[in-house]
C-alpha cells in the first residue's frame, strides 16, 4: 500500500472515487444523509469530472505505452511511468522534482487516501445522523433571527403536522402562546434521555452538511419511550414551560403526548 | 456502477499491456509489468472481500456516526475541489507566462497589492500556487509580488468565496472578514519581503516547462492538483470527524472557551491539517464548539501556512527561504485574523 502510486492507479483512483459519489447521488438518495437536497447537482458534476478525468487518463496511458512501439513516446508515456514504480519514494520523487513541478507522473502516495472515502461508502454505508449524535451534543440550536418575527395563528381543526423547529420556535419565541391548547403532530426519531424514564423527540438539522448539525429535541411525557433510532409521529399538546426566565443550559420545550405511531425513516432526514 | 467499470478497465488494460510489448522494448519490459496497479488490484480485492465479510460487522454507532461526519465532509467538499482544480488548471495551461509580466506594474511596491488582489481573480488551488509562483519569478516577476500571489490566490479566490459562503449561511461577515484579512496579510507580507528579504535567500527555480498539447498539460495538472489535494482533503476530514465524535465535547468546550487559546488551537490545526482552501471551511463549520474568531484563524491560517505548502516551498524556495518565510506568514495570520474577527465578528 505504501508503494508510489503509478499513472495506472492514479486513474483507477479517479475512476472509483468518481463512480462512489456518482452511485451516491446520481443512482441513488444516499447522499440526503449527508448534504442538503440542492447540492446534488454539484456532487453529479464533480463526480462525472473524475470520472471522465479518470477514463481520459487511462486511454491516454494505454496510447502512449501503444506509441512506445513507434520509437516515439508522447507526453506521459513510458518514462513517466517508469518514473512512478523506479523510484519507490514516489512522493519524493514527485517533489523532489518539483524545481519544474507538475511533470511528475509518479503520483503522491497521499492519493490512496482517496480510497477511504470509498471505502466509508461501501463497506460502512454511513446512515443518516441518530441518536448517537443527537445525544452527544446537548447545545441548545442556534436562535434564529426569525424567530422574532410574528407566528401565523395555527387555524383549522385536528392536530397540526409541524416540524420540530417551528414548533421548539413557538413554544419558546412566540408571544401570543399559539401552541396553547393546540393538537400538534411532530416526526422524529427517538433519544433516550439520561435520565432513565425519559425521551427526546430528536430532527437533526443541517447548517451546510452533517459534520455541522445539531438537534432538535423536544422532550415528549405520557408515553412509553420506543427504542433509540425509531423513527415515530407523536401526537400531543404543548405544556407550557413552568419557569419565568430561561434558566442556564439546554433545556427543551415539553409535550405532552397522547399518540404514537412508528413510521419508516423519511428520505429527507434531516430537517430544513 | 463504479466497480462494473473498474472490472472491465482492469483486465483489458492488462492484455493490452501485453500484446503492445514491442520488441525494441525489451529492456522496458520489466518496469512495464511491475506498472501493473497492485495496490489498486488490492483496494478492490479488500472492497470485494470487505463487503461480504466485514460490512455486518461495522455497525457500531460510533462508528457511523463517524463515517457519516467523514463522508459528509469529503462529499461536501468535493465539487468546490473540482471546480477549483479545473479552473487552476486551466490558467496553468491556457494563460501565456507573458500575460503576467505584462500585467503587473513596474514598481515593485505597486506590483505587490496588485498581485495579491490578482489572487482574487485567478483561482489557485494551493499546491498549484508554489509552482505558479516560482514560475512568475522565473518569468521576472518581482519575488516581493509573486509571494503575494502565492498567498493571496489559495485565500481569497471566488471558489474559496462561495464555498466558505455555504459553509456558514447567513454569515456574510465570515467571507469578508476571510477576504480582508487574508488580502491584507498577503500584501503585508509581500511589503515585508520588498523592505527586509534578501535575494540570497530565495532560490528562483528554473521555468518549468510546458509539453504536449493544452488540453494534455490541462487534463495533467488537473490530474495532478485533485490526487494531491484530494488526499489531504481526506485527512482533514479524518481529523474532523475524529474530533467531532472521540474527543468529549466538554474538552473542545473548555479550549474553546478561552478566547487566545482557542485562536492559537485552531491556528495550529490548520497548519496540521492542511486542507485544500476549497474544502477548509466545511471542516471549519464542523468546529461547532470554536467562536466564530477561532474559525477565521483556521480559515485564513490554512491555505497560507500548512505541512503540505511548507513541504512545497522548502522543495521549491530553498529551506533559507521556508525558515523566515513560514513563521513570518504564520505569525502576521494569526494576529491579523484575530483583529479582523474581533473588529467583524
Amino acid at each position: 500500500m505504501a508503494a508510489a502510486v503509478n499513472r495506472l492507479s492514479q486513474n483507477l483512483i479517479l475512476v472509483l472515487l468518481g463512480g462512489a459519489v456518482l452511485r451516491i447521488s446520481a443512482f441513488s438518495t444516499t447522499y440526503l444523509n449527508y448534504v442538503k437536497p440542492g447540492f446534488r447537482p454539484f456532487l453529479i458534476g464533480a463526480g462525472a469530472v473524475l470520472l471522465v478525468l479518470g477514463l481520459t487518463g487511462l486511454v491516454q496511458a494505454w496510447r502512449a505505452k501503444e506509441g512506445a512501439g513507434d520509437g516515439h513516446a508522447p507526453a506521459g508515456g513510458p518514462p513517466a511511468g517508469g518514473n512512478g514504480h523506479d523510484d519507490p519514494a514516489g512522493d519524493g520523487g514527485g517533489r523532489g522534482q518539483g524545481h519544474g513541478h507538475g511533470h511528475g507522473h509518479g503520483g503522491p502516495r497521499i492519493a490512496w487516501l482517496m480510497c477511504l472515502p470509498v471505502f466509508a461508502i461501501f463497506l460502512i454505508a454511513p446512515p443518516a445522523l441518530g441518536s448517537f449524535a443527537a445525544a452527544r451534543s446537548d447545545d441548545p440550536p442556534p436562535r434564529r433571527s426569525q424567530a422574532l418575527t410574528a407566528f401565523t395563528p395555527l387555524d383549522g381543526k385536528g392536530p397540526v403536522d409541524m416540524k420540530i423547529s417551528e414548533f421548539i420556535a413557538r413554544a419558546w419565541d412566540d408571544e401570543k402562546k399559539s401552541l396553547t391548547g393546540r393538537t400538534v403532530r411532530l416526526t422524529g426519531f427517538a433519544v433516550p434521555s439520561r435520565k432513565p424514564g425519559r425521551w427526546y423527540l430528536t430532527r437533526m438539522q443541517l447548517a451546510c452538511c452533517a459534520a455541522d448539525a445539531f438537534p432538535l429535541k423536544v422532550l415528549v411525557k405520557g408515553v412509553e419511550a420506543p427504542p433509540a433510532d425509531t423513527w415515530v409521529e407523536v401526537t400531543g399538546t404543548w405544556i407550557p414551560p413552568t419557569f419565568e426566565k430561561m434558566p442556564n443550559g439546554a433545556v427543551h420545550p415539553e409535550l405532552s403526548a397522547t399518540g404514537l405511531v412508528e413510521i419508516d425513516a423519511p428520505a429527507e432526514p434531516y430537517e430544513d | 456502477m463504479g466497480i462494473m467499470s473498474r472490472i472491465h478497465t482492469g483486465p483489458r488494460q492488462w492484455t493490452d499491456e501485453d500484446d503492445s510489448l514491442p520488441p525494441d522494448s525489451w529492456g522496458r519490459a520489466p518496469s512495464v509489468r511491475r506498472a501493473l496497479p497492485w495496490g489498486f488490484v488490492l483496494v478492490v480485492a479488500l472492497l470485494v472481500v470487505g463487503r461480504f465479510a466485514l460490512a455486518p460487522h461495522l455497525a457500531s454507532p460510533a462508528l457511523q456516526t463517524w463515517a457519516t461526519i467523514f463522508v459528509a465532509i469529503c462529499v461536501q467538499a468535493l465539487p468546490f475541489l473540482v471546480f477549483g482544480v479545473a479552473l487552476s488548471a486551466a490558467i496553468t495551461a491556457f494563460v501565456p507566462a507573458s500575460f503576467w509580466t505584462r500585467a503587473l506594474p513596474r514598481r515593485p511596491a505597486a506590483a505587490v497589492p496588485v498581485a495579491g488582489m490578482a489572487g482574487a481573480v485567478l483561482p489557485g488551488c494551493e499546491c498549484a500556487s508554489v509552482p505558479v509562483a516560482s514560475g512568475l519569478m522565473a518569468r521576472g516577476v518581482t519575488p516581493a509580488a509573486a509571494l503575494a500571489f502565492l498567498l493571496a490566490s489559495p485565500a481569497i479566490n471566488p471558489i474559496v468565496l462561495v464555498a466558505t459562503a455555504v459553509a456558514f449561511p447567513g454569515q456574510p461577515l465570515m467571507v469578508a472578514a476571510r477576504f480582508g484579512a487574508s488580502l491584507v496579510v498577503a500584501v503585508l507580507v509581500g511589503w515585508l519581503w520588498l523592505r527586509f528579504g534578501r535575494s540570497d535567500w530565495l532560490r528562483i527555480p528554473s521555468r518549468p516547462h510546458g509539453e504536449g498539447s493544452k488540453l494534455a498539460v490541462f487534463g495533467d495538472a488537473m490530474r495532478h492538483d485533485l490526487l494531491h489535494a484530494g488526499g489531504f482533503l481526506i485527512v482533514g476530514g479524518l481529523a474532523a470527524a475524529t474530533l467531532n465524535v472521540l474527543v468529549p465535547r466538554e474538552w473542545l468546550t473548555a479550549v474553546a472557551q478561552v478566547p487566545w487559546l482557542a485562536v492559537l488551537v485552531m491556528a495550529l490545526l490548520a497548519v496540521l491539517l492542511s486542507i485544500c482552501s476549497e474544502a477548509d471551511a466545511f471542516v471549519a463549520a464542523s468546529m461547532t464548539a470554536f467562536s466564530p474568531t477561532a474559525k477565521l484563524a483556521f480559515l485564513v491560517v490554512g491555505p497560507m501556512v500548512d505541512l503540505k505548502l511548507i513541504a512545497l516551498q522548502v522543495g521549491t524556495f530553498g529551506r533559507a527561504f521556508a525558515a523566515r518565510f513560514v513563521p513570518l506568514t504564520f505569525v502576521l495570520a494569526v494576529a491579523v485574523s484575530a483583529l479582523s474577527g474581533w473588529l467583524l465578528l
